[in-house]
């Protein structure tokens, strides 16, 4: 077997049985792996229309082909089931050591049936795979959780849920070695919905590849060109993702008070990279195999809002941030240690405490409600809703809902900045139009790791193209979610694209896995996902692909991007053209047989 | 005119912003900008025959970037503000 391990564990938590069985090839062949072999098994094996905290909901961890191998960056797994916060089929992947563990292991993925009645938590030691009790670790947080499990196990990759996920927050994060996240759609709800505490992996393995010589090469030529390229290279492992604020603001991108104020922010160096990395920025730290190094390690030494621990990254300051009209860094940092410690998606919890100080702007919230006056701007404010969420009290039970929910609840669902129910993040799609296409078309509702078109329309990067302009932007983005599909699928980090491209990412799996395939046919493989993923959201009965009428029909009212609304109808025609769906936005009968569907 | 420098290109400049009377063009701006901080920007802002914007710069101009209005024959008013930034992302 190269570069997939060729099994894949089924664990019964219902029965308390765990069994090995191989690995379909040709699905790895069609799916490569973690979010595209994750999601064929799940669309495989599920009813489109479960209840997403059922038990019938399945819950599968997936790595990739490249995983644990030496290609760049090669750290990831993606946790795939249908996701609680939006009804759409929800993929999330995180970095860290876990995947590669898992692989050592000497298994592909895990596939999760069922619910126990009582905590459990699956102890994997290379061939050895048993269900334990965890009733002992139920209630504690991520950080306790891994702290427990080390200590008795030893040097074990831990993947867990925190309370959160125990009380079925919809945008519960998985959790592996504190920090890292598949932190989207409340995949850690469906984990806690299985009484499923924690994952403890150890594999002394290793992963083969098919053409060791030629796999090096390729390995060597890919990252001699991450260390070269300035930003792979140097800038991102410099500053971190954080150093996007600046410019997205300068670009007039930076949404600000829950989007309602325009997207220009005359504080946003408050919170910036640069600012981080003079301040509370102790090291910076990368996943397995990671020549760039993106993660920060930070401290906030003293004062009300101390803390120590990892991040924040671009998209969670900004939530706390400008979207909450906040300026105090320290309390920035401090709330998303919170979500990492509590186990919570710190994109959508700043964003609802963001509709939230809106609601309460506007007079639908009562004070009473929340429990003291919430305002815009309120630092304080943003650390306490943070650990009232993780702890479940007060105001926090209703803000675990998320944005829409909560928004919904006061009278106005129009306030919730989210598609599909999942709240977008920090690139206004009115001042970046390829971004507004991207987050209402994005199989896991707002997002933007889907298809990043802020890379050519803000950064140039591979390409320098006007973000106010639509035109090819629907092309661009086909590309661009095609591209990241495979990208994800392998098991590789998707901010290697910011140095490589696809021939340098399809030679590592050519000579991984071994085949002959072009880059077209291994771009087609991305292709295929992403309609796997887009004809379950349809079976399932996801609402169609829009944006919320704030970004429709509200004008910017400052900055380059002045006067503007998101221009969607006049790209997403022309997208569902390019994709061959109908003008529904439903994948053909003829698109779905030409893919293998 | 105003001009904001931006992550790495701050360990050079030593500023955030400053406020300079407004060349003809980016080009003239760049120019007096490699004069007053010396060949540490140079190397950075402008290609090696200081005939076009260094490869790895990004210039806007009131928040466009200049590849989008004139290149670096982009006009520039007093009333401008120019951002400087090095290659960049994340996310």
């Amino acid at each position: 077997m190269n570069a997939w391990m060729g099994t894949i564990l089924r664990v019964d938590l219902a029965a308390k049985t765990v069994k090995k069985e191989p690995l379909s090839m040709q699905d790895a062949h069609d799916y490569v792996g973690a979010r595209g072999l994750g999601t064929k098994y799940f669309c495989d094996e599920v009813d489109p229309k479960v209840d997403p905290l059922s038990p019938d909901n399945k819950l599968i961890f997936m790595t990739g082909p490249l995983t644990g191998t030496a290609a760049g960056c090669a750290g990831r797994y993606e946790v795939v089931a249908k996701a609680p916060l939006t009804g759409t089929i929800g993929a999330a992947n995180s970095g860290g050591h876990f995947g590669p563990e898992l692989k050592f292991a000497g298994y592909d993925g895990i596939i999760f049936e069922n619910a126990s009645e009582t905590p459990v938590y699956l102890y994997i030691n290379d061939d050895a795979v048993e269900l334990r009790d965890a009733t002992g670790l139920w209630g504690k947080t991520v950080y306790e959780t891994t702290d427990a499990l080390q200590e008795s196990l030893g040097n074990f990759k831990i993947s867990c849920i925190g309370p959160t996920g125990e009380r079925l927050c919809l945008y519960a994060a998985v959790m592996n070695e504190k920090h890292r996240a598949a932190g989207r759609g409340g995949l850690g709800a469906v984990m806690g919905s299985k009484k499923l505490k924690a994952i403890a992996v150890r594999g002394t393995g290793s992963v083969t590849v098919a053409r060791p010589e030629k796999f090096m090469e390729a390995v060597v030529d890919a990252r001699a060109k991450l260390k070269a390229h300035p930003v792979t290279g140097t800038g991102l492992g410099a500053l971190g993702t954080e150093v996007l604020v600046n410019i997205v603001n300068e670009s007039g991108a930076l949404p600000l008070r829950n989007w309602r104020d325009g997207s220009v922010f005359d504080q946003a160096d408050t919170a910036s990279g640069e600012t981080l990395a003079k301040t509370y920025l102790v090291k910076k730290k990368g996943c397995y195999g990671c020549p760039i190094a993106c993660g920060r390690v930070t401290n906030v030494p003293d004062g009300p809002f101390k803390s120590f621990g990892e991040g924040p990254e671009y998209e969670a300051g900004w939530s706390y941030g400008a979207d909450c009209g906040v300026t105090d860094l320290a309390a920035i940092v401090r709330a998303n240690h919170l979500c990492n410690e509590y186990g919570m998606d710190p994109i959508t919890l700043g964003s609802t405490i963001a509709c939230a100080m809106e609601l309460a702007d506007m007079g639908v919230l009562p004070e009473s409600d929340v429990g003291f006056k919430l305002r815009f701007g309120d630092a304080q404010a943003i650390v306490d809703l943070t650990e009232a969420v993780g702890k479940n009290e007060g105001f926090g039970k209703e803000l675990a809902k998320g944005s829409y929910r909560l928004a919904e609840k006061y009278g106005h669902p129009e306030l919730s900045m989210s598609v599909k129910k999942q709240e977008m993040p920090a690139y206004d799609g009115r001042a970046v139009q390829g971004m507004a296409l991207e987050y209402a078309t994005s199989n896991r509702g707002g997002c933007h790791v889907r298809g990043y078109l802020t890379s050519p329309e803000i950064l140039g990067i591979p390409l320098k193209t006007d973000p106010l302009v639509t035109e090819g932007k629907a092309a661009l983005l086909k590309l661009f979610q095609d591209l990241t599909s495979f990208v994800d699928a392998t098991g590789t980090c998707l901010f290697t694209t910011f140095g490589i491209g696809l021939p340098e990412i399809a030679a590592e799996y050519r000579e991984a896995v071994g085949t002959d395939e072009t880059d077209e046919e291994i771009l087609l493989k991305g292709e295929r996902i992403w309609n796997l993923e887009k004809r379950f959201n349809i079976a399932a009965g996801v609402e169609k692909d829009t944006l919320p009428p704030r970004l429709l029909r509200e004008k910017l009212p400052s900055g380059p991007a002045k006067g503007k609304v998101a221009e969607l109808y006049t790209m997403l025609e022309e997208y569902y053209a390019l994709r061959g769906w109908d003008k529904e936005g439903v994948p053909t009968p003829d698109k779905l047989t030409q893919l293998g569907i | 005119m105003k001009v904001r420098f931006f992550a790495t290109y701050r360990d050079i400049t030593h500023v955030a912003e400053l406020e300079m009377p407004a060349p003809e063009s980016v080009r003239g701006l760049l120019l007096a900008l490699c004069e007053r901080f010396g060949p540490a920007l140079q190397k950075e802002i402008l290609s090696p025959d200081l005939s076009a914007l260094g490869q790895n710069a990004i210039v806007l101009v009131d928040g466009r970037h200049i590849t989008h209005l004139n290149g670096i024959d982009t006009p520039l008013s007093e009333a401008n503000t120019v951002a400087i930034f090095p290659l960049m992302a994340g996310g």
